[in-house]
Formats: C-alpha cells, structure tokens, sequence
C-alpha cells in the first residue's frame, strides 16, 4: 500500500482528497502544521506527495526545494493557477506534475497512479493492482475482469468504466449523466441508447455469474448497484 | 512667421497712428517743417520698428514655431523654446501641465495593475472553494447534486471568463507561441466541456486529421474553443442535434469550422456579435449571455494573427470559422 502525502492548507479539500484516494487502497497522510511539512513528510515515509502551491508561511515550490533535498518521489503540484509561468515554475523547482483547480477525482486519481507505475515501475509487480469490491464481487478495472465466487468474467472497456462507476457508490444511485460522463470517449459522444445497450450486456454479465437483479434500475433517476446483503 | 505677424499687427498699427500724428501735429501748430524732415523721422522710426520686431522675432522663433504646428509629441514633446520670459513662462506652464498629465497617467495605469493583480488573486481564491464543492457534489446522487453541479460548471466558465478578460490586457506578458495538433487540441476542448454537451444531449461529431498541425498558443486557444463550443451547446435548442468540428487545409491557411445546428443569427445582427457586451435578440431570449464570449474570440485571434468568421443560416445553425495562417 502506497502512502500519499497530501499538502494542502483547505482543510475541507485535504479530507476530501483523502477520502477519496482510501478508498482506492491508498494510505493518506495530511499535514495539519505548515512549519513541519518536511518533518512530517520524513515521518510519513511518503510514496507521493499532492502539494498546494499557496501555503501559510512559505510556498509550496520552497518545500518542493526542501523534499527534493532529501527524496526523489514523485510531486504532484495542485494549484489554482494556471498560467504557463506557474506550471514552469512547478517544474522548475522539481516537481513532477500540475494539476488545475478546480478538478476532478479521477484526474487526480490518474496521474497518481500514473506516477507511482513510473517511479516505482521497477518493481511494479508488487505494486498492488487496483481493486474494487462489492461483497462476493471483484472488479480488476484494470484487466477488465469481474470475479465472483470463484468465477470470472471478462469485460469490454466500457463495460468495465461502467461497472467502476456504479461499485463506486455502491448500494446508492448513479445518474445517467454520471455514467455517460464517465464514459465519454475522446470524440464519441455516447448518446442514451448506447448507455442502455451497455448497461444489458453489464447485467447479463453479472446474471452469468450468479449475480441476479443486483443492478436496478432507478426510474426518472439512474442506475444503482444494490448491497450483497439488502433485498432487492 | 504668419503667426508673429498677426500677433504684432497691432504693434504696426499703432506705431502707424503714431507716424500720422506727428506731421498732423506740425500742421495743426503752424509750423512749415519740410516734409522731408517729417520723412526722415518717420522712416529713422521705422528702421527701430523694424529692428525690435526682428529681434523680438529671433528670441521667440521657436515658441512661433511651435505655437503655429500644435501637434501632440508623445515624449519629446518639450523642447526648451528660447530663455526670453514668454518662451520660459509658456514652458514652465507646458512642463507643469505634463508633470500633472504624467502623475495621473502613472497613478491610472497602477490602478489598472492592481486591479488585475486582485482580479487574478480572487478569481484563484474562488477555485478552492469550487474545487470542494465539486468533489462534495460527486459524492452525492440526487437530482440536486446534478443540479448543483450544472451551477458549478457556470461558475468556473464565469470565472473563466473573468481571469481572460483581465489577461488580455496583458497579453504581450503572456503567450507562447508553437505548433500544435489541431486534432488532439479540440478533442480536448471537447472532453473539458463534455458535461454541458451531456447535459444538453447534444453530440459532437470531430472530423479532423491527426495530421494537421497550426502554430498558435494552446492556452488562449483552448479559451477559445471552449467559448465557441460553449455558445455552439447554448444557441442549439433539442436534444439530439449535433455540433461538427471539421479542419482542411486550403492553400496557405488551415480553417477549422465548428457548426451547429442552433437558432443561428440574423443577418443584421451577424457583424455585431463581435462587439463587446451585445447579445442581441437571441441573446437574451435564449440564456444569460454577457456578449463577451464572441467579443474576447476575436480579440485573442486578432492577437494571435487567427482570423475569425462566422456564417449563419437562422433556424439551420451557424459554422464559426477559425483560420490560421502558416
């Protein structure tokens, strides 16, 4: 399990953050005294580190300056600033990566994992896969494979984006907008009944596996994926 | 010289009044002076006329000079004009003037610089706040979190709007200029607004080659896009509609149209849709428009050598047409 540290002097948004990411099997740390950075990303024994730019007291590119003195993990900068020159100067002062308020989960989920799969590449076979569970049922978003009760299936691309999405919120209801968000190719809009079409082959999917009538639909609303435990 | 002259024909006259006098007083009294005396006089008098008026011409020639060709110098625009009282007292004056003129000149521009400073400050403090309600939002479900999250996306385009506005001022300070596939460029722009095409049910349709490539700045460029994409969702009324992005090369230039299929603009109002603050008719029957979109696109392509075209069919839709220079 990789740790995160996150820098970050909105409260709210560090929580935010680090809900978020532990849900995706990530150990969060979140610096709460903006004098000690350093100090608690030494404690922390960090993977990665999300660092504001704006901070109390000193910047974000001076304690870029003080982590690279001492570790080579990737930065990853968040930032309200967008300017050509901010971005230069995050790079400049070693950080890896910037990232635009305001911005979305995945984009930052993204580029965390694409960073650590550089950093540590070398020994990326025992960096966990990612994993999300429902009960009995496992989703590998990765190799596009379900598995439940000691059978698997395999999954399309869409499919799978569709299905991440709906154990993400597991047991409450996903909007049509929500999964036609998610999986919006680069330049193919997917209109409604495509969305309908996947959502089909999702359901035969989970029906093949033993998994009946657990994904509902919510009327006027969504889908939803209900609880291993709950009537449907 | 046309101007001294004016300026001392009273000089003239009145020494002429004075030369009639002297012989009129001679007559008047009686006395039977030649008249060559009398001429003599008058013209010795003459002679110092003359010699003032050329002297007094040489000490002020510059200030005539200039006084004569009122033209606005910007910088060198004070010259010393002579050390004759006039001169010095009108320079005096002119400096006093400029000293003032430059103090109000010095303290609007630093104005100007401190509001886009506290522009740029606040719309960056905005973001925070929107960034986590964005993420709160995601974490519900209901139709209000959508709702809600519909809201956020004007907000941050507002914002959006705001902090370009404010760069254009400074655009010099700000741009990188480098080549750029046109493809991967809208495909993005694309993807950032997808919500609002979503949203809207509306589809977009990209026909550009990978190959096209265009030098222009990625930043003010994608401002763009997302304006015209922006207004393209906006002005398109029914789902299912479609907006089409397509690009060629023609000659020397690569044009890049974006159509819809909305409302489209009447002819009379096709030109002014460029101006700042305009709406329009559709403008404000159809949403909240502040009529800089169009305005700021034209603009940054002026800026960035792009031309900017626009046709429209009302009730068909209407194609905006980018077109850059190699």
């Amino acid at each position: 399990m990789e740790t995160l540290l996150i820098v970050e002097d909105d409260a709210k948004l560090a929580a935010l953050l680090s809900a978020y990411l532990s849900k995706y099997e990530f150990r969060t740390v979140i610096v709460e005294d903006f004098n000690l950075v350093l100090e608690t990303f030494t404690a922390s024994g960090a993977d990665l580190v999300l660092l504001d730019v704006n901070l109390p007291r000193y910047d974000g590119y001076y304690w870029c300056r003080q982590i690279r003195k001492v570790s080579l993990c990737p930065i990853l900068f968040i930032s309200a600033r967008d300017s050509g020159m901010d971005q230069v100067m995050a790079l400049e002062n070693g950080g890896d990566d910037y990232i635009t308020k305001p911005f979305h989960y995945e984009v930052v989920l993204a580029k965390i994992r694409s960073h650590l799969r550089r950093a540590y590449g070398t020994y990326a076979q025992t960096l966990e896969e990612r994993k999300l569970h429902s009960g009995e049922l496992t989703l590998y978003p990765e190799r596009y494979v379900i598995q439940h009760a000691g059978q698997s299936a395999e999954l399309t691309q869409k499919e799978a984006l569709l299905l991440e999405a709906l154990m993400l919120k597991e047991g409450r209801v996903v909007t049509r907008e929500r999964l036609l968000d998610v999986m919006w190719e680069d330049q193919h809009f997917i209109d409604d009944n495509t969305l309908n079409v996947y959502i089909t082959r999702v359901r035969k999917k989970l029906k093949d596996l033993g998994l009946d009538d657990r994904l509902e639909t919510v009327r006027g609303a969504g889908y939803r994926l209900s609880s291993p435990g709950e009537r449907p | 010289m046309k101007l001294f002259c004016r300026d001392q024909l009273p000089l003239a006259l009145f020494w002429l009044a004075q030369m009639l006098l002297v012989p009129l007083l001679y007559w008047v009294s009686g006395e039977n002076r030649p008249f060559s005396i009398v001429l003599y006089g008058m013209s010795l008098s003459l002679i110092v006329l003359l010699l003032y008026l050329v002297f007094r011409y040489t000490q002020h020639r510059k200030l005539y000079a200039r006084l004569s060709r009122p033209e606005v110098q910007p910088g060198n625009h004070l010259g010393p004009m002579g050390d004759a009282p006039l001169p010095e007292a009108v320079d005096e004056l002119l400096q006093l003037i400029d000293r003032e003129y430059q103090e109000q000149l010095n303290s609007h521009v630093q104005r100007l610089d401190q509001h886009i400073v506290f522009m740029n400050r606040w719309v960056h403090q905005m973001k925070t706040p929107i960034s986590v309600i964005q993420l709160t939002v995601q974490e519900l479900d209901d139709e209000a979190a959508s709702s809600i999250q519909e809201e956020l996306e004007r907000l941050r385009r507002g914002l959006e709007l705001v902090i370009y506005t404010s760069r254009l001022d400074r655009f010099e300070d700000d741009f990188y200029v480098q080549p750029l596939g046109l493809r991967k460029l809208v495909s993005q722009a694309v993807s950032e607004n997808r919500r609002l095409f979503i949203r809207r049910g509306i589809q977009v349709d990209i026909g550009v080659d990978e190959d096209l490539s265009i030098y222009s700045d990625a930043k003010w460029l994608m401002f763009m896009l997302t304006q015209i994409l922006t207004n393209a969702v906006n002005y398109t009324a029914g789902s299912g509609k479609k907006v089409t992005v397509s690009a060629r090369r023609s000659g020397e230039a690569t044009i890049l149209d974006i159509a819809d299929q909305g409302i489209g603009i009447l002819p009379e109002d096709l030109r002014r849709v460029f101006n700042p603050y305009f709406t329009g008719e559709r403008g404000r029957q159809y949403h909240e428009s502040t009529g800089m979109g169009l305005y700021l696109v034209r603009e940054i392509c002026a800026r960035l050598g792009h031309r900017v075209e626009l046709e429209s069919t009302p009730g068909e839709g209407t194609t905006l047409r980018l077109i850059f220079k190699i």
